[in-house]
């Protein structure tokens, strides 16, 4: 993927240049030459931001999610949130951001495949939230919210990346008021996922048994 | 497996409440079974603990659903006569068990709605709700020194109405012994008043609006102020009333002086709204009155305002005038107007309902024809049950077709019942101010 060297307002300019035709054409431009042109740049230009429409489209949702871990450092009581109401603030959060930009979301959450739990365009996307999620986690497992277990416990990032998809999927379907279900599937869907990732009665049964065995 | 009874549980989607029902109504049914095999051998066993078995596995599936569902529940718990006492307890519980909003979709609300987070716009805020209200929850905050309650909305309520209560009715049919005909009757107009007890820019208008007409009206009373500022969409804020429920207050052994104090202020109120602002706070739920030792009360949410057409308050209300149940033409007259009668109903089924609903507003009317009523008599309210129960199981009622009675009359009757209960658990005497117009002598009937 091309890194960012030159001054930043070209690459926005073509991000925007290309959300821009792809909501009014409802399609990608045919080729890179042809974009850039009609841009009044070279093809060099778009080579030297990103070697591919692929590559553009990952950065887009990249961002989304950067704008989104922005806007939540910027809420000044973010930092006193538990591990689980940090998750949810990331949800409601992300899917404030991608309102404003509904239109050019759904297209692509649209052609998602069902069953796709990595689909090309969230492919960048996927990263920052691992990394934001890998924190979020590791709160969890100091402040005992969320327990350790031996093999799952590495797992629970991969879990949460599912239920993401599930929360985008049900944003796009949502045809409520200011979207209200979707806040609602939010609430509950990251409530199941910590009480999975609390200690369960199954923690203790597992013990005792460990217990049994071991001292038979 | 673990059985927590929190969110973890709570249903998504329409089809896996729909699912909660149909095993609810599966529960239901193999109650009765159990009832029915063990009467066999015992036949002395009343229905109780059949009831007390239902209520419990209706409960759970109501507790676990929120929103209109639980708001059903409430509004059955409150037609106290309608149901066995088994399940009036566990459905009053239902107020005080939704699942709380986490802080985060508090947070979004507040910013969706005014712009700002609960932090910007208040001194002080509590992350935890402290109240849960049926379709929302309530946080305290503090202005400028003063404390304010601020209640927030459940996201999608409005949305579930509709199908929450078309989920209801299955079972509502089976457990209340009600027709579909009947049903549809009730359901329409619960389901306005759902609406919009949802619509909480009404609810803020209205509250206003009669807060400051009824405002030193009646001595002992007092209203929350509302602030419009700090509302909008799905939040409304209002002064923090002091003050405790009416269990915990009576658990605080108040003066026999006092309670009669605190139920005359009560009816006062109710005569009030009924009589000359002609509509009503229809939610007399015992979590909507706060209680002060000094035997001052705080009234809250009216969310629920039921307003009183002219024409069924006169045929109502002249039902309560003295002697009105000794007057045959009177009786023909009023009770066409109020529907019930219908039109294709024989002389003899005439003859019948005629009798029951004598009976039935006899004994509903009884505290008018008094000068003082003591509502502590816990006689009169067992007799009220038993009537309930024994019209419920008359074959002629139970297979006749339709509903009866004007659907005005459901949220009239049930602020009534509902004042009727506070009233005796108050065990308060009160003296029956009433309208000029019902005013009469004051002979004993029924």
């Amino acid at each position: 993927m091309a890194k960012k060297q030159t001054a930043k307002p070209i690459d926005i300019k073509i991000k925007e240049a290309y959300v821009d035709f792809v909501l009014e054409n409802g399609k990608e431009p045919a080729s890179i030459y042809k974009f850039a042109k009609d841009l009044k740049m070279s093809e060099v230009d778009f080579y030297n931001h990103y070697n591919s429409f692929k590559a553009l489209q990952k950065h887009i949702w990249a961002d989304f999610l950067k704008e989104t871990i922005e806007n939540l450092h910027s809420e000044e009581s973010f930092v006193e949130y538990s591990s689980r109401e940090k998750l949810l603030a990331l949800y409601f959060t992300l899917i404030e951001v991608l309102k404003a930009n509904r239109s050019y979301a759904m297209m692509d959450l649209q052609k998602m495949r069902k069953g796709d739990v990595k689909p090309a365009f969230l492919e960048a996307f996927k990263k920052h939230f691992h990394k934001f999620v890998d924190e979020i986690l590791l709160q969890g497992k100091e402040t005992e919210e969320i327990i350790d277990r031996p093999v799952i416990g590495d797992k629970y990032v991969e879990g949460l990346w599912i239920q993401t998809l599930f929360i985008l999927q049900f944003w796009a379907n949502d045809d409520s008021k200011d979207f209200e279900k979707t806040d609602a599937a939010i609430e509950k869907a990251v409530n199941v996922a910590y009480d999975l990732m609390g200690k369960s009665p199954l923690d203790s049964m597992f013990d005792f048994a460990k217990f049994i065995f071991q001292n038979r | 497996m673990s059985e927590r009874k929190e969110q973890s549980r709570i249903p998504i989607s329409k089809i896996q409440r729909a699912s909660k029902f149909v095993t609810t109504g599966a529960k239901v049914g193999g109650n009765y079974i159990k009832h029915y095999s063990k009467k066999a051998f015992n036949s002395k066993l009343d229905r109780s603990q059949l009831d007390l078995d239902n209520a419990e596995d209706i409960y759970e599936s109501l507790s676990e659903l929120k929103g209109s569902a639980l708001k059903v529940a409430q509004m059955l718990s409150m037609d106290r006569n309608l149901l066995p006492p088994a399940y009036q307890d566990k459905f009053t519980m239902s107020q005080y068990s939704a699942p709380p909003l986490s802080y985060p979709l508090v947070v979004k609300t507040f910013q969706k709605t005014l712009g700002k987070s609960p932090e910007a716009i208040f001194d002080d805020f509590t992350k935890n709700a402290v109240n849960a209200a049926s379709m929302g929850q309530v946080h305290r905050a503090t202005k400028d020194g003063k404390k304010l309650a601020v209640k927030i909305q459940y996201p999608g309520v409005a949305d579930s109405i509709s199908s929450d209560l078309r989920l209801v009715r299955p079972f509502a049919t089976r457990l209340f012994n009600m027709s579909n005909a009947e049903l549809d009757h009730y359901m329409s107009e619960v389901e306005g008043k759902l609406m919009e007890e949802a619509d909480y820019d009404l609810e803020l208008r209205r509250s206003k609006e009669i807060t400051e007409t009824l405002a030193g009206k009646i001595e002992g009373l007092y209203f929350p102020k509302y602030y419009e500022e700090y509302s909008g969409g799905r939040v409304i804020t209002m002064d923090w009333l002091d003050g405790v429920h009416l269990k915990e207050f009576l658990a605080t052994n108040p003066s026999q002086e006092t309670k009669n104090k605190i139920g005359q202020a009560l009816w006062d109120f109710y005569n009030f709204q009924f009589h000359e602002l002609k509509q009503v706070h229809a939610d007399p739920h015992p979590g909507n009155f706060m209680f002060m030792d000094d035997g001052t009360m705080g009234i809250i949410d009216f969310g629920c305002i039921k307003e009183i057409p002219d024409e069924f308050y006169e045929n109502y209300f002249a039902l309560l005038k003295p002697g009105f149940l000794q007057d045959k033409a009177e009786i023909d007259k009023r009770f066409k107007a109020l529907d019930f009668f219908h039109e294709k109903d024989t002389p003899a089924e005439r003859e019948i309902f005629s009798g029951v609903f004598t009976e039935m507003i006899g004994m509903l009317s009884k505290p008018f024809q008094y000068d003082i009523f003591n509502f502590g008599n816990n006689a009169f309210f067992e007799e009220i049950y038993a009537m309930g129960e024994r019209v419920s199981k008359m074959k002629e009622v139970r297979n006749s077709n339709g509903a009866r009675g004007s659907k005005h009359g459901l949220y009239v009757n049930r602020t009534y019942f509902g004042l009727y209960n506070m009233l005796n658990q108050l065990d308060a005497e009160v003296k029956i101010t009433k309208p000029v117009w019902l005013k009469g002598s004051t002979e004993k009937v029924a």
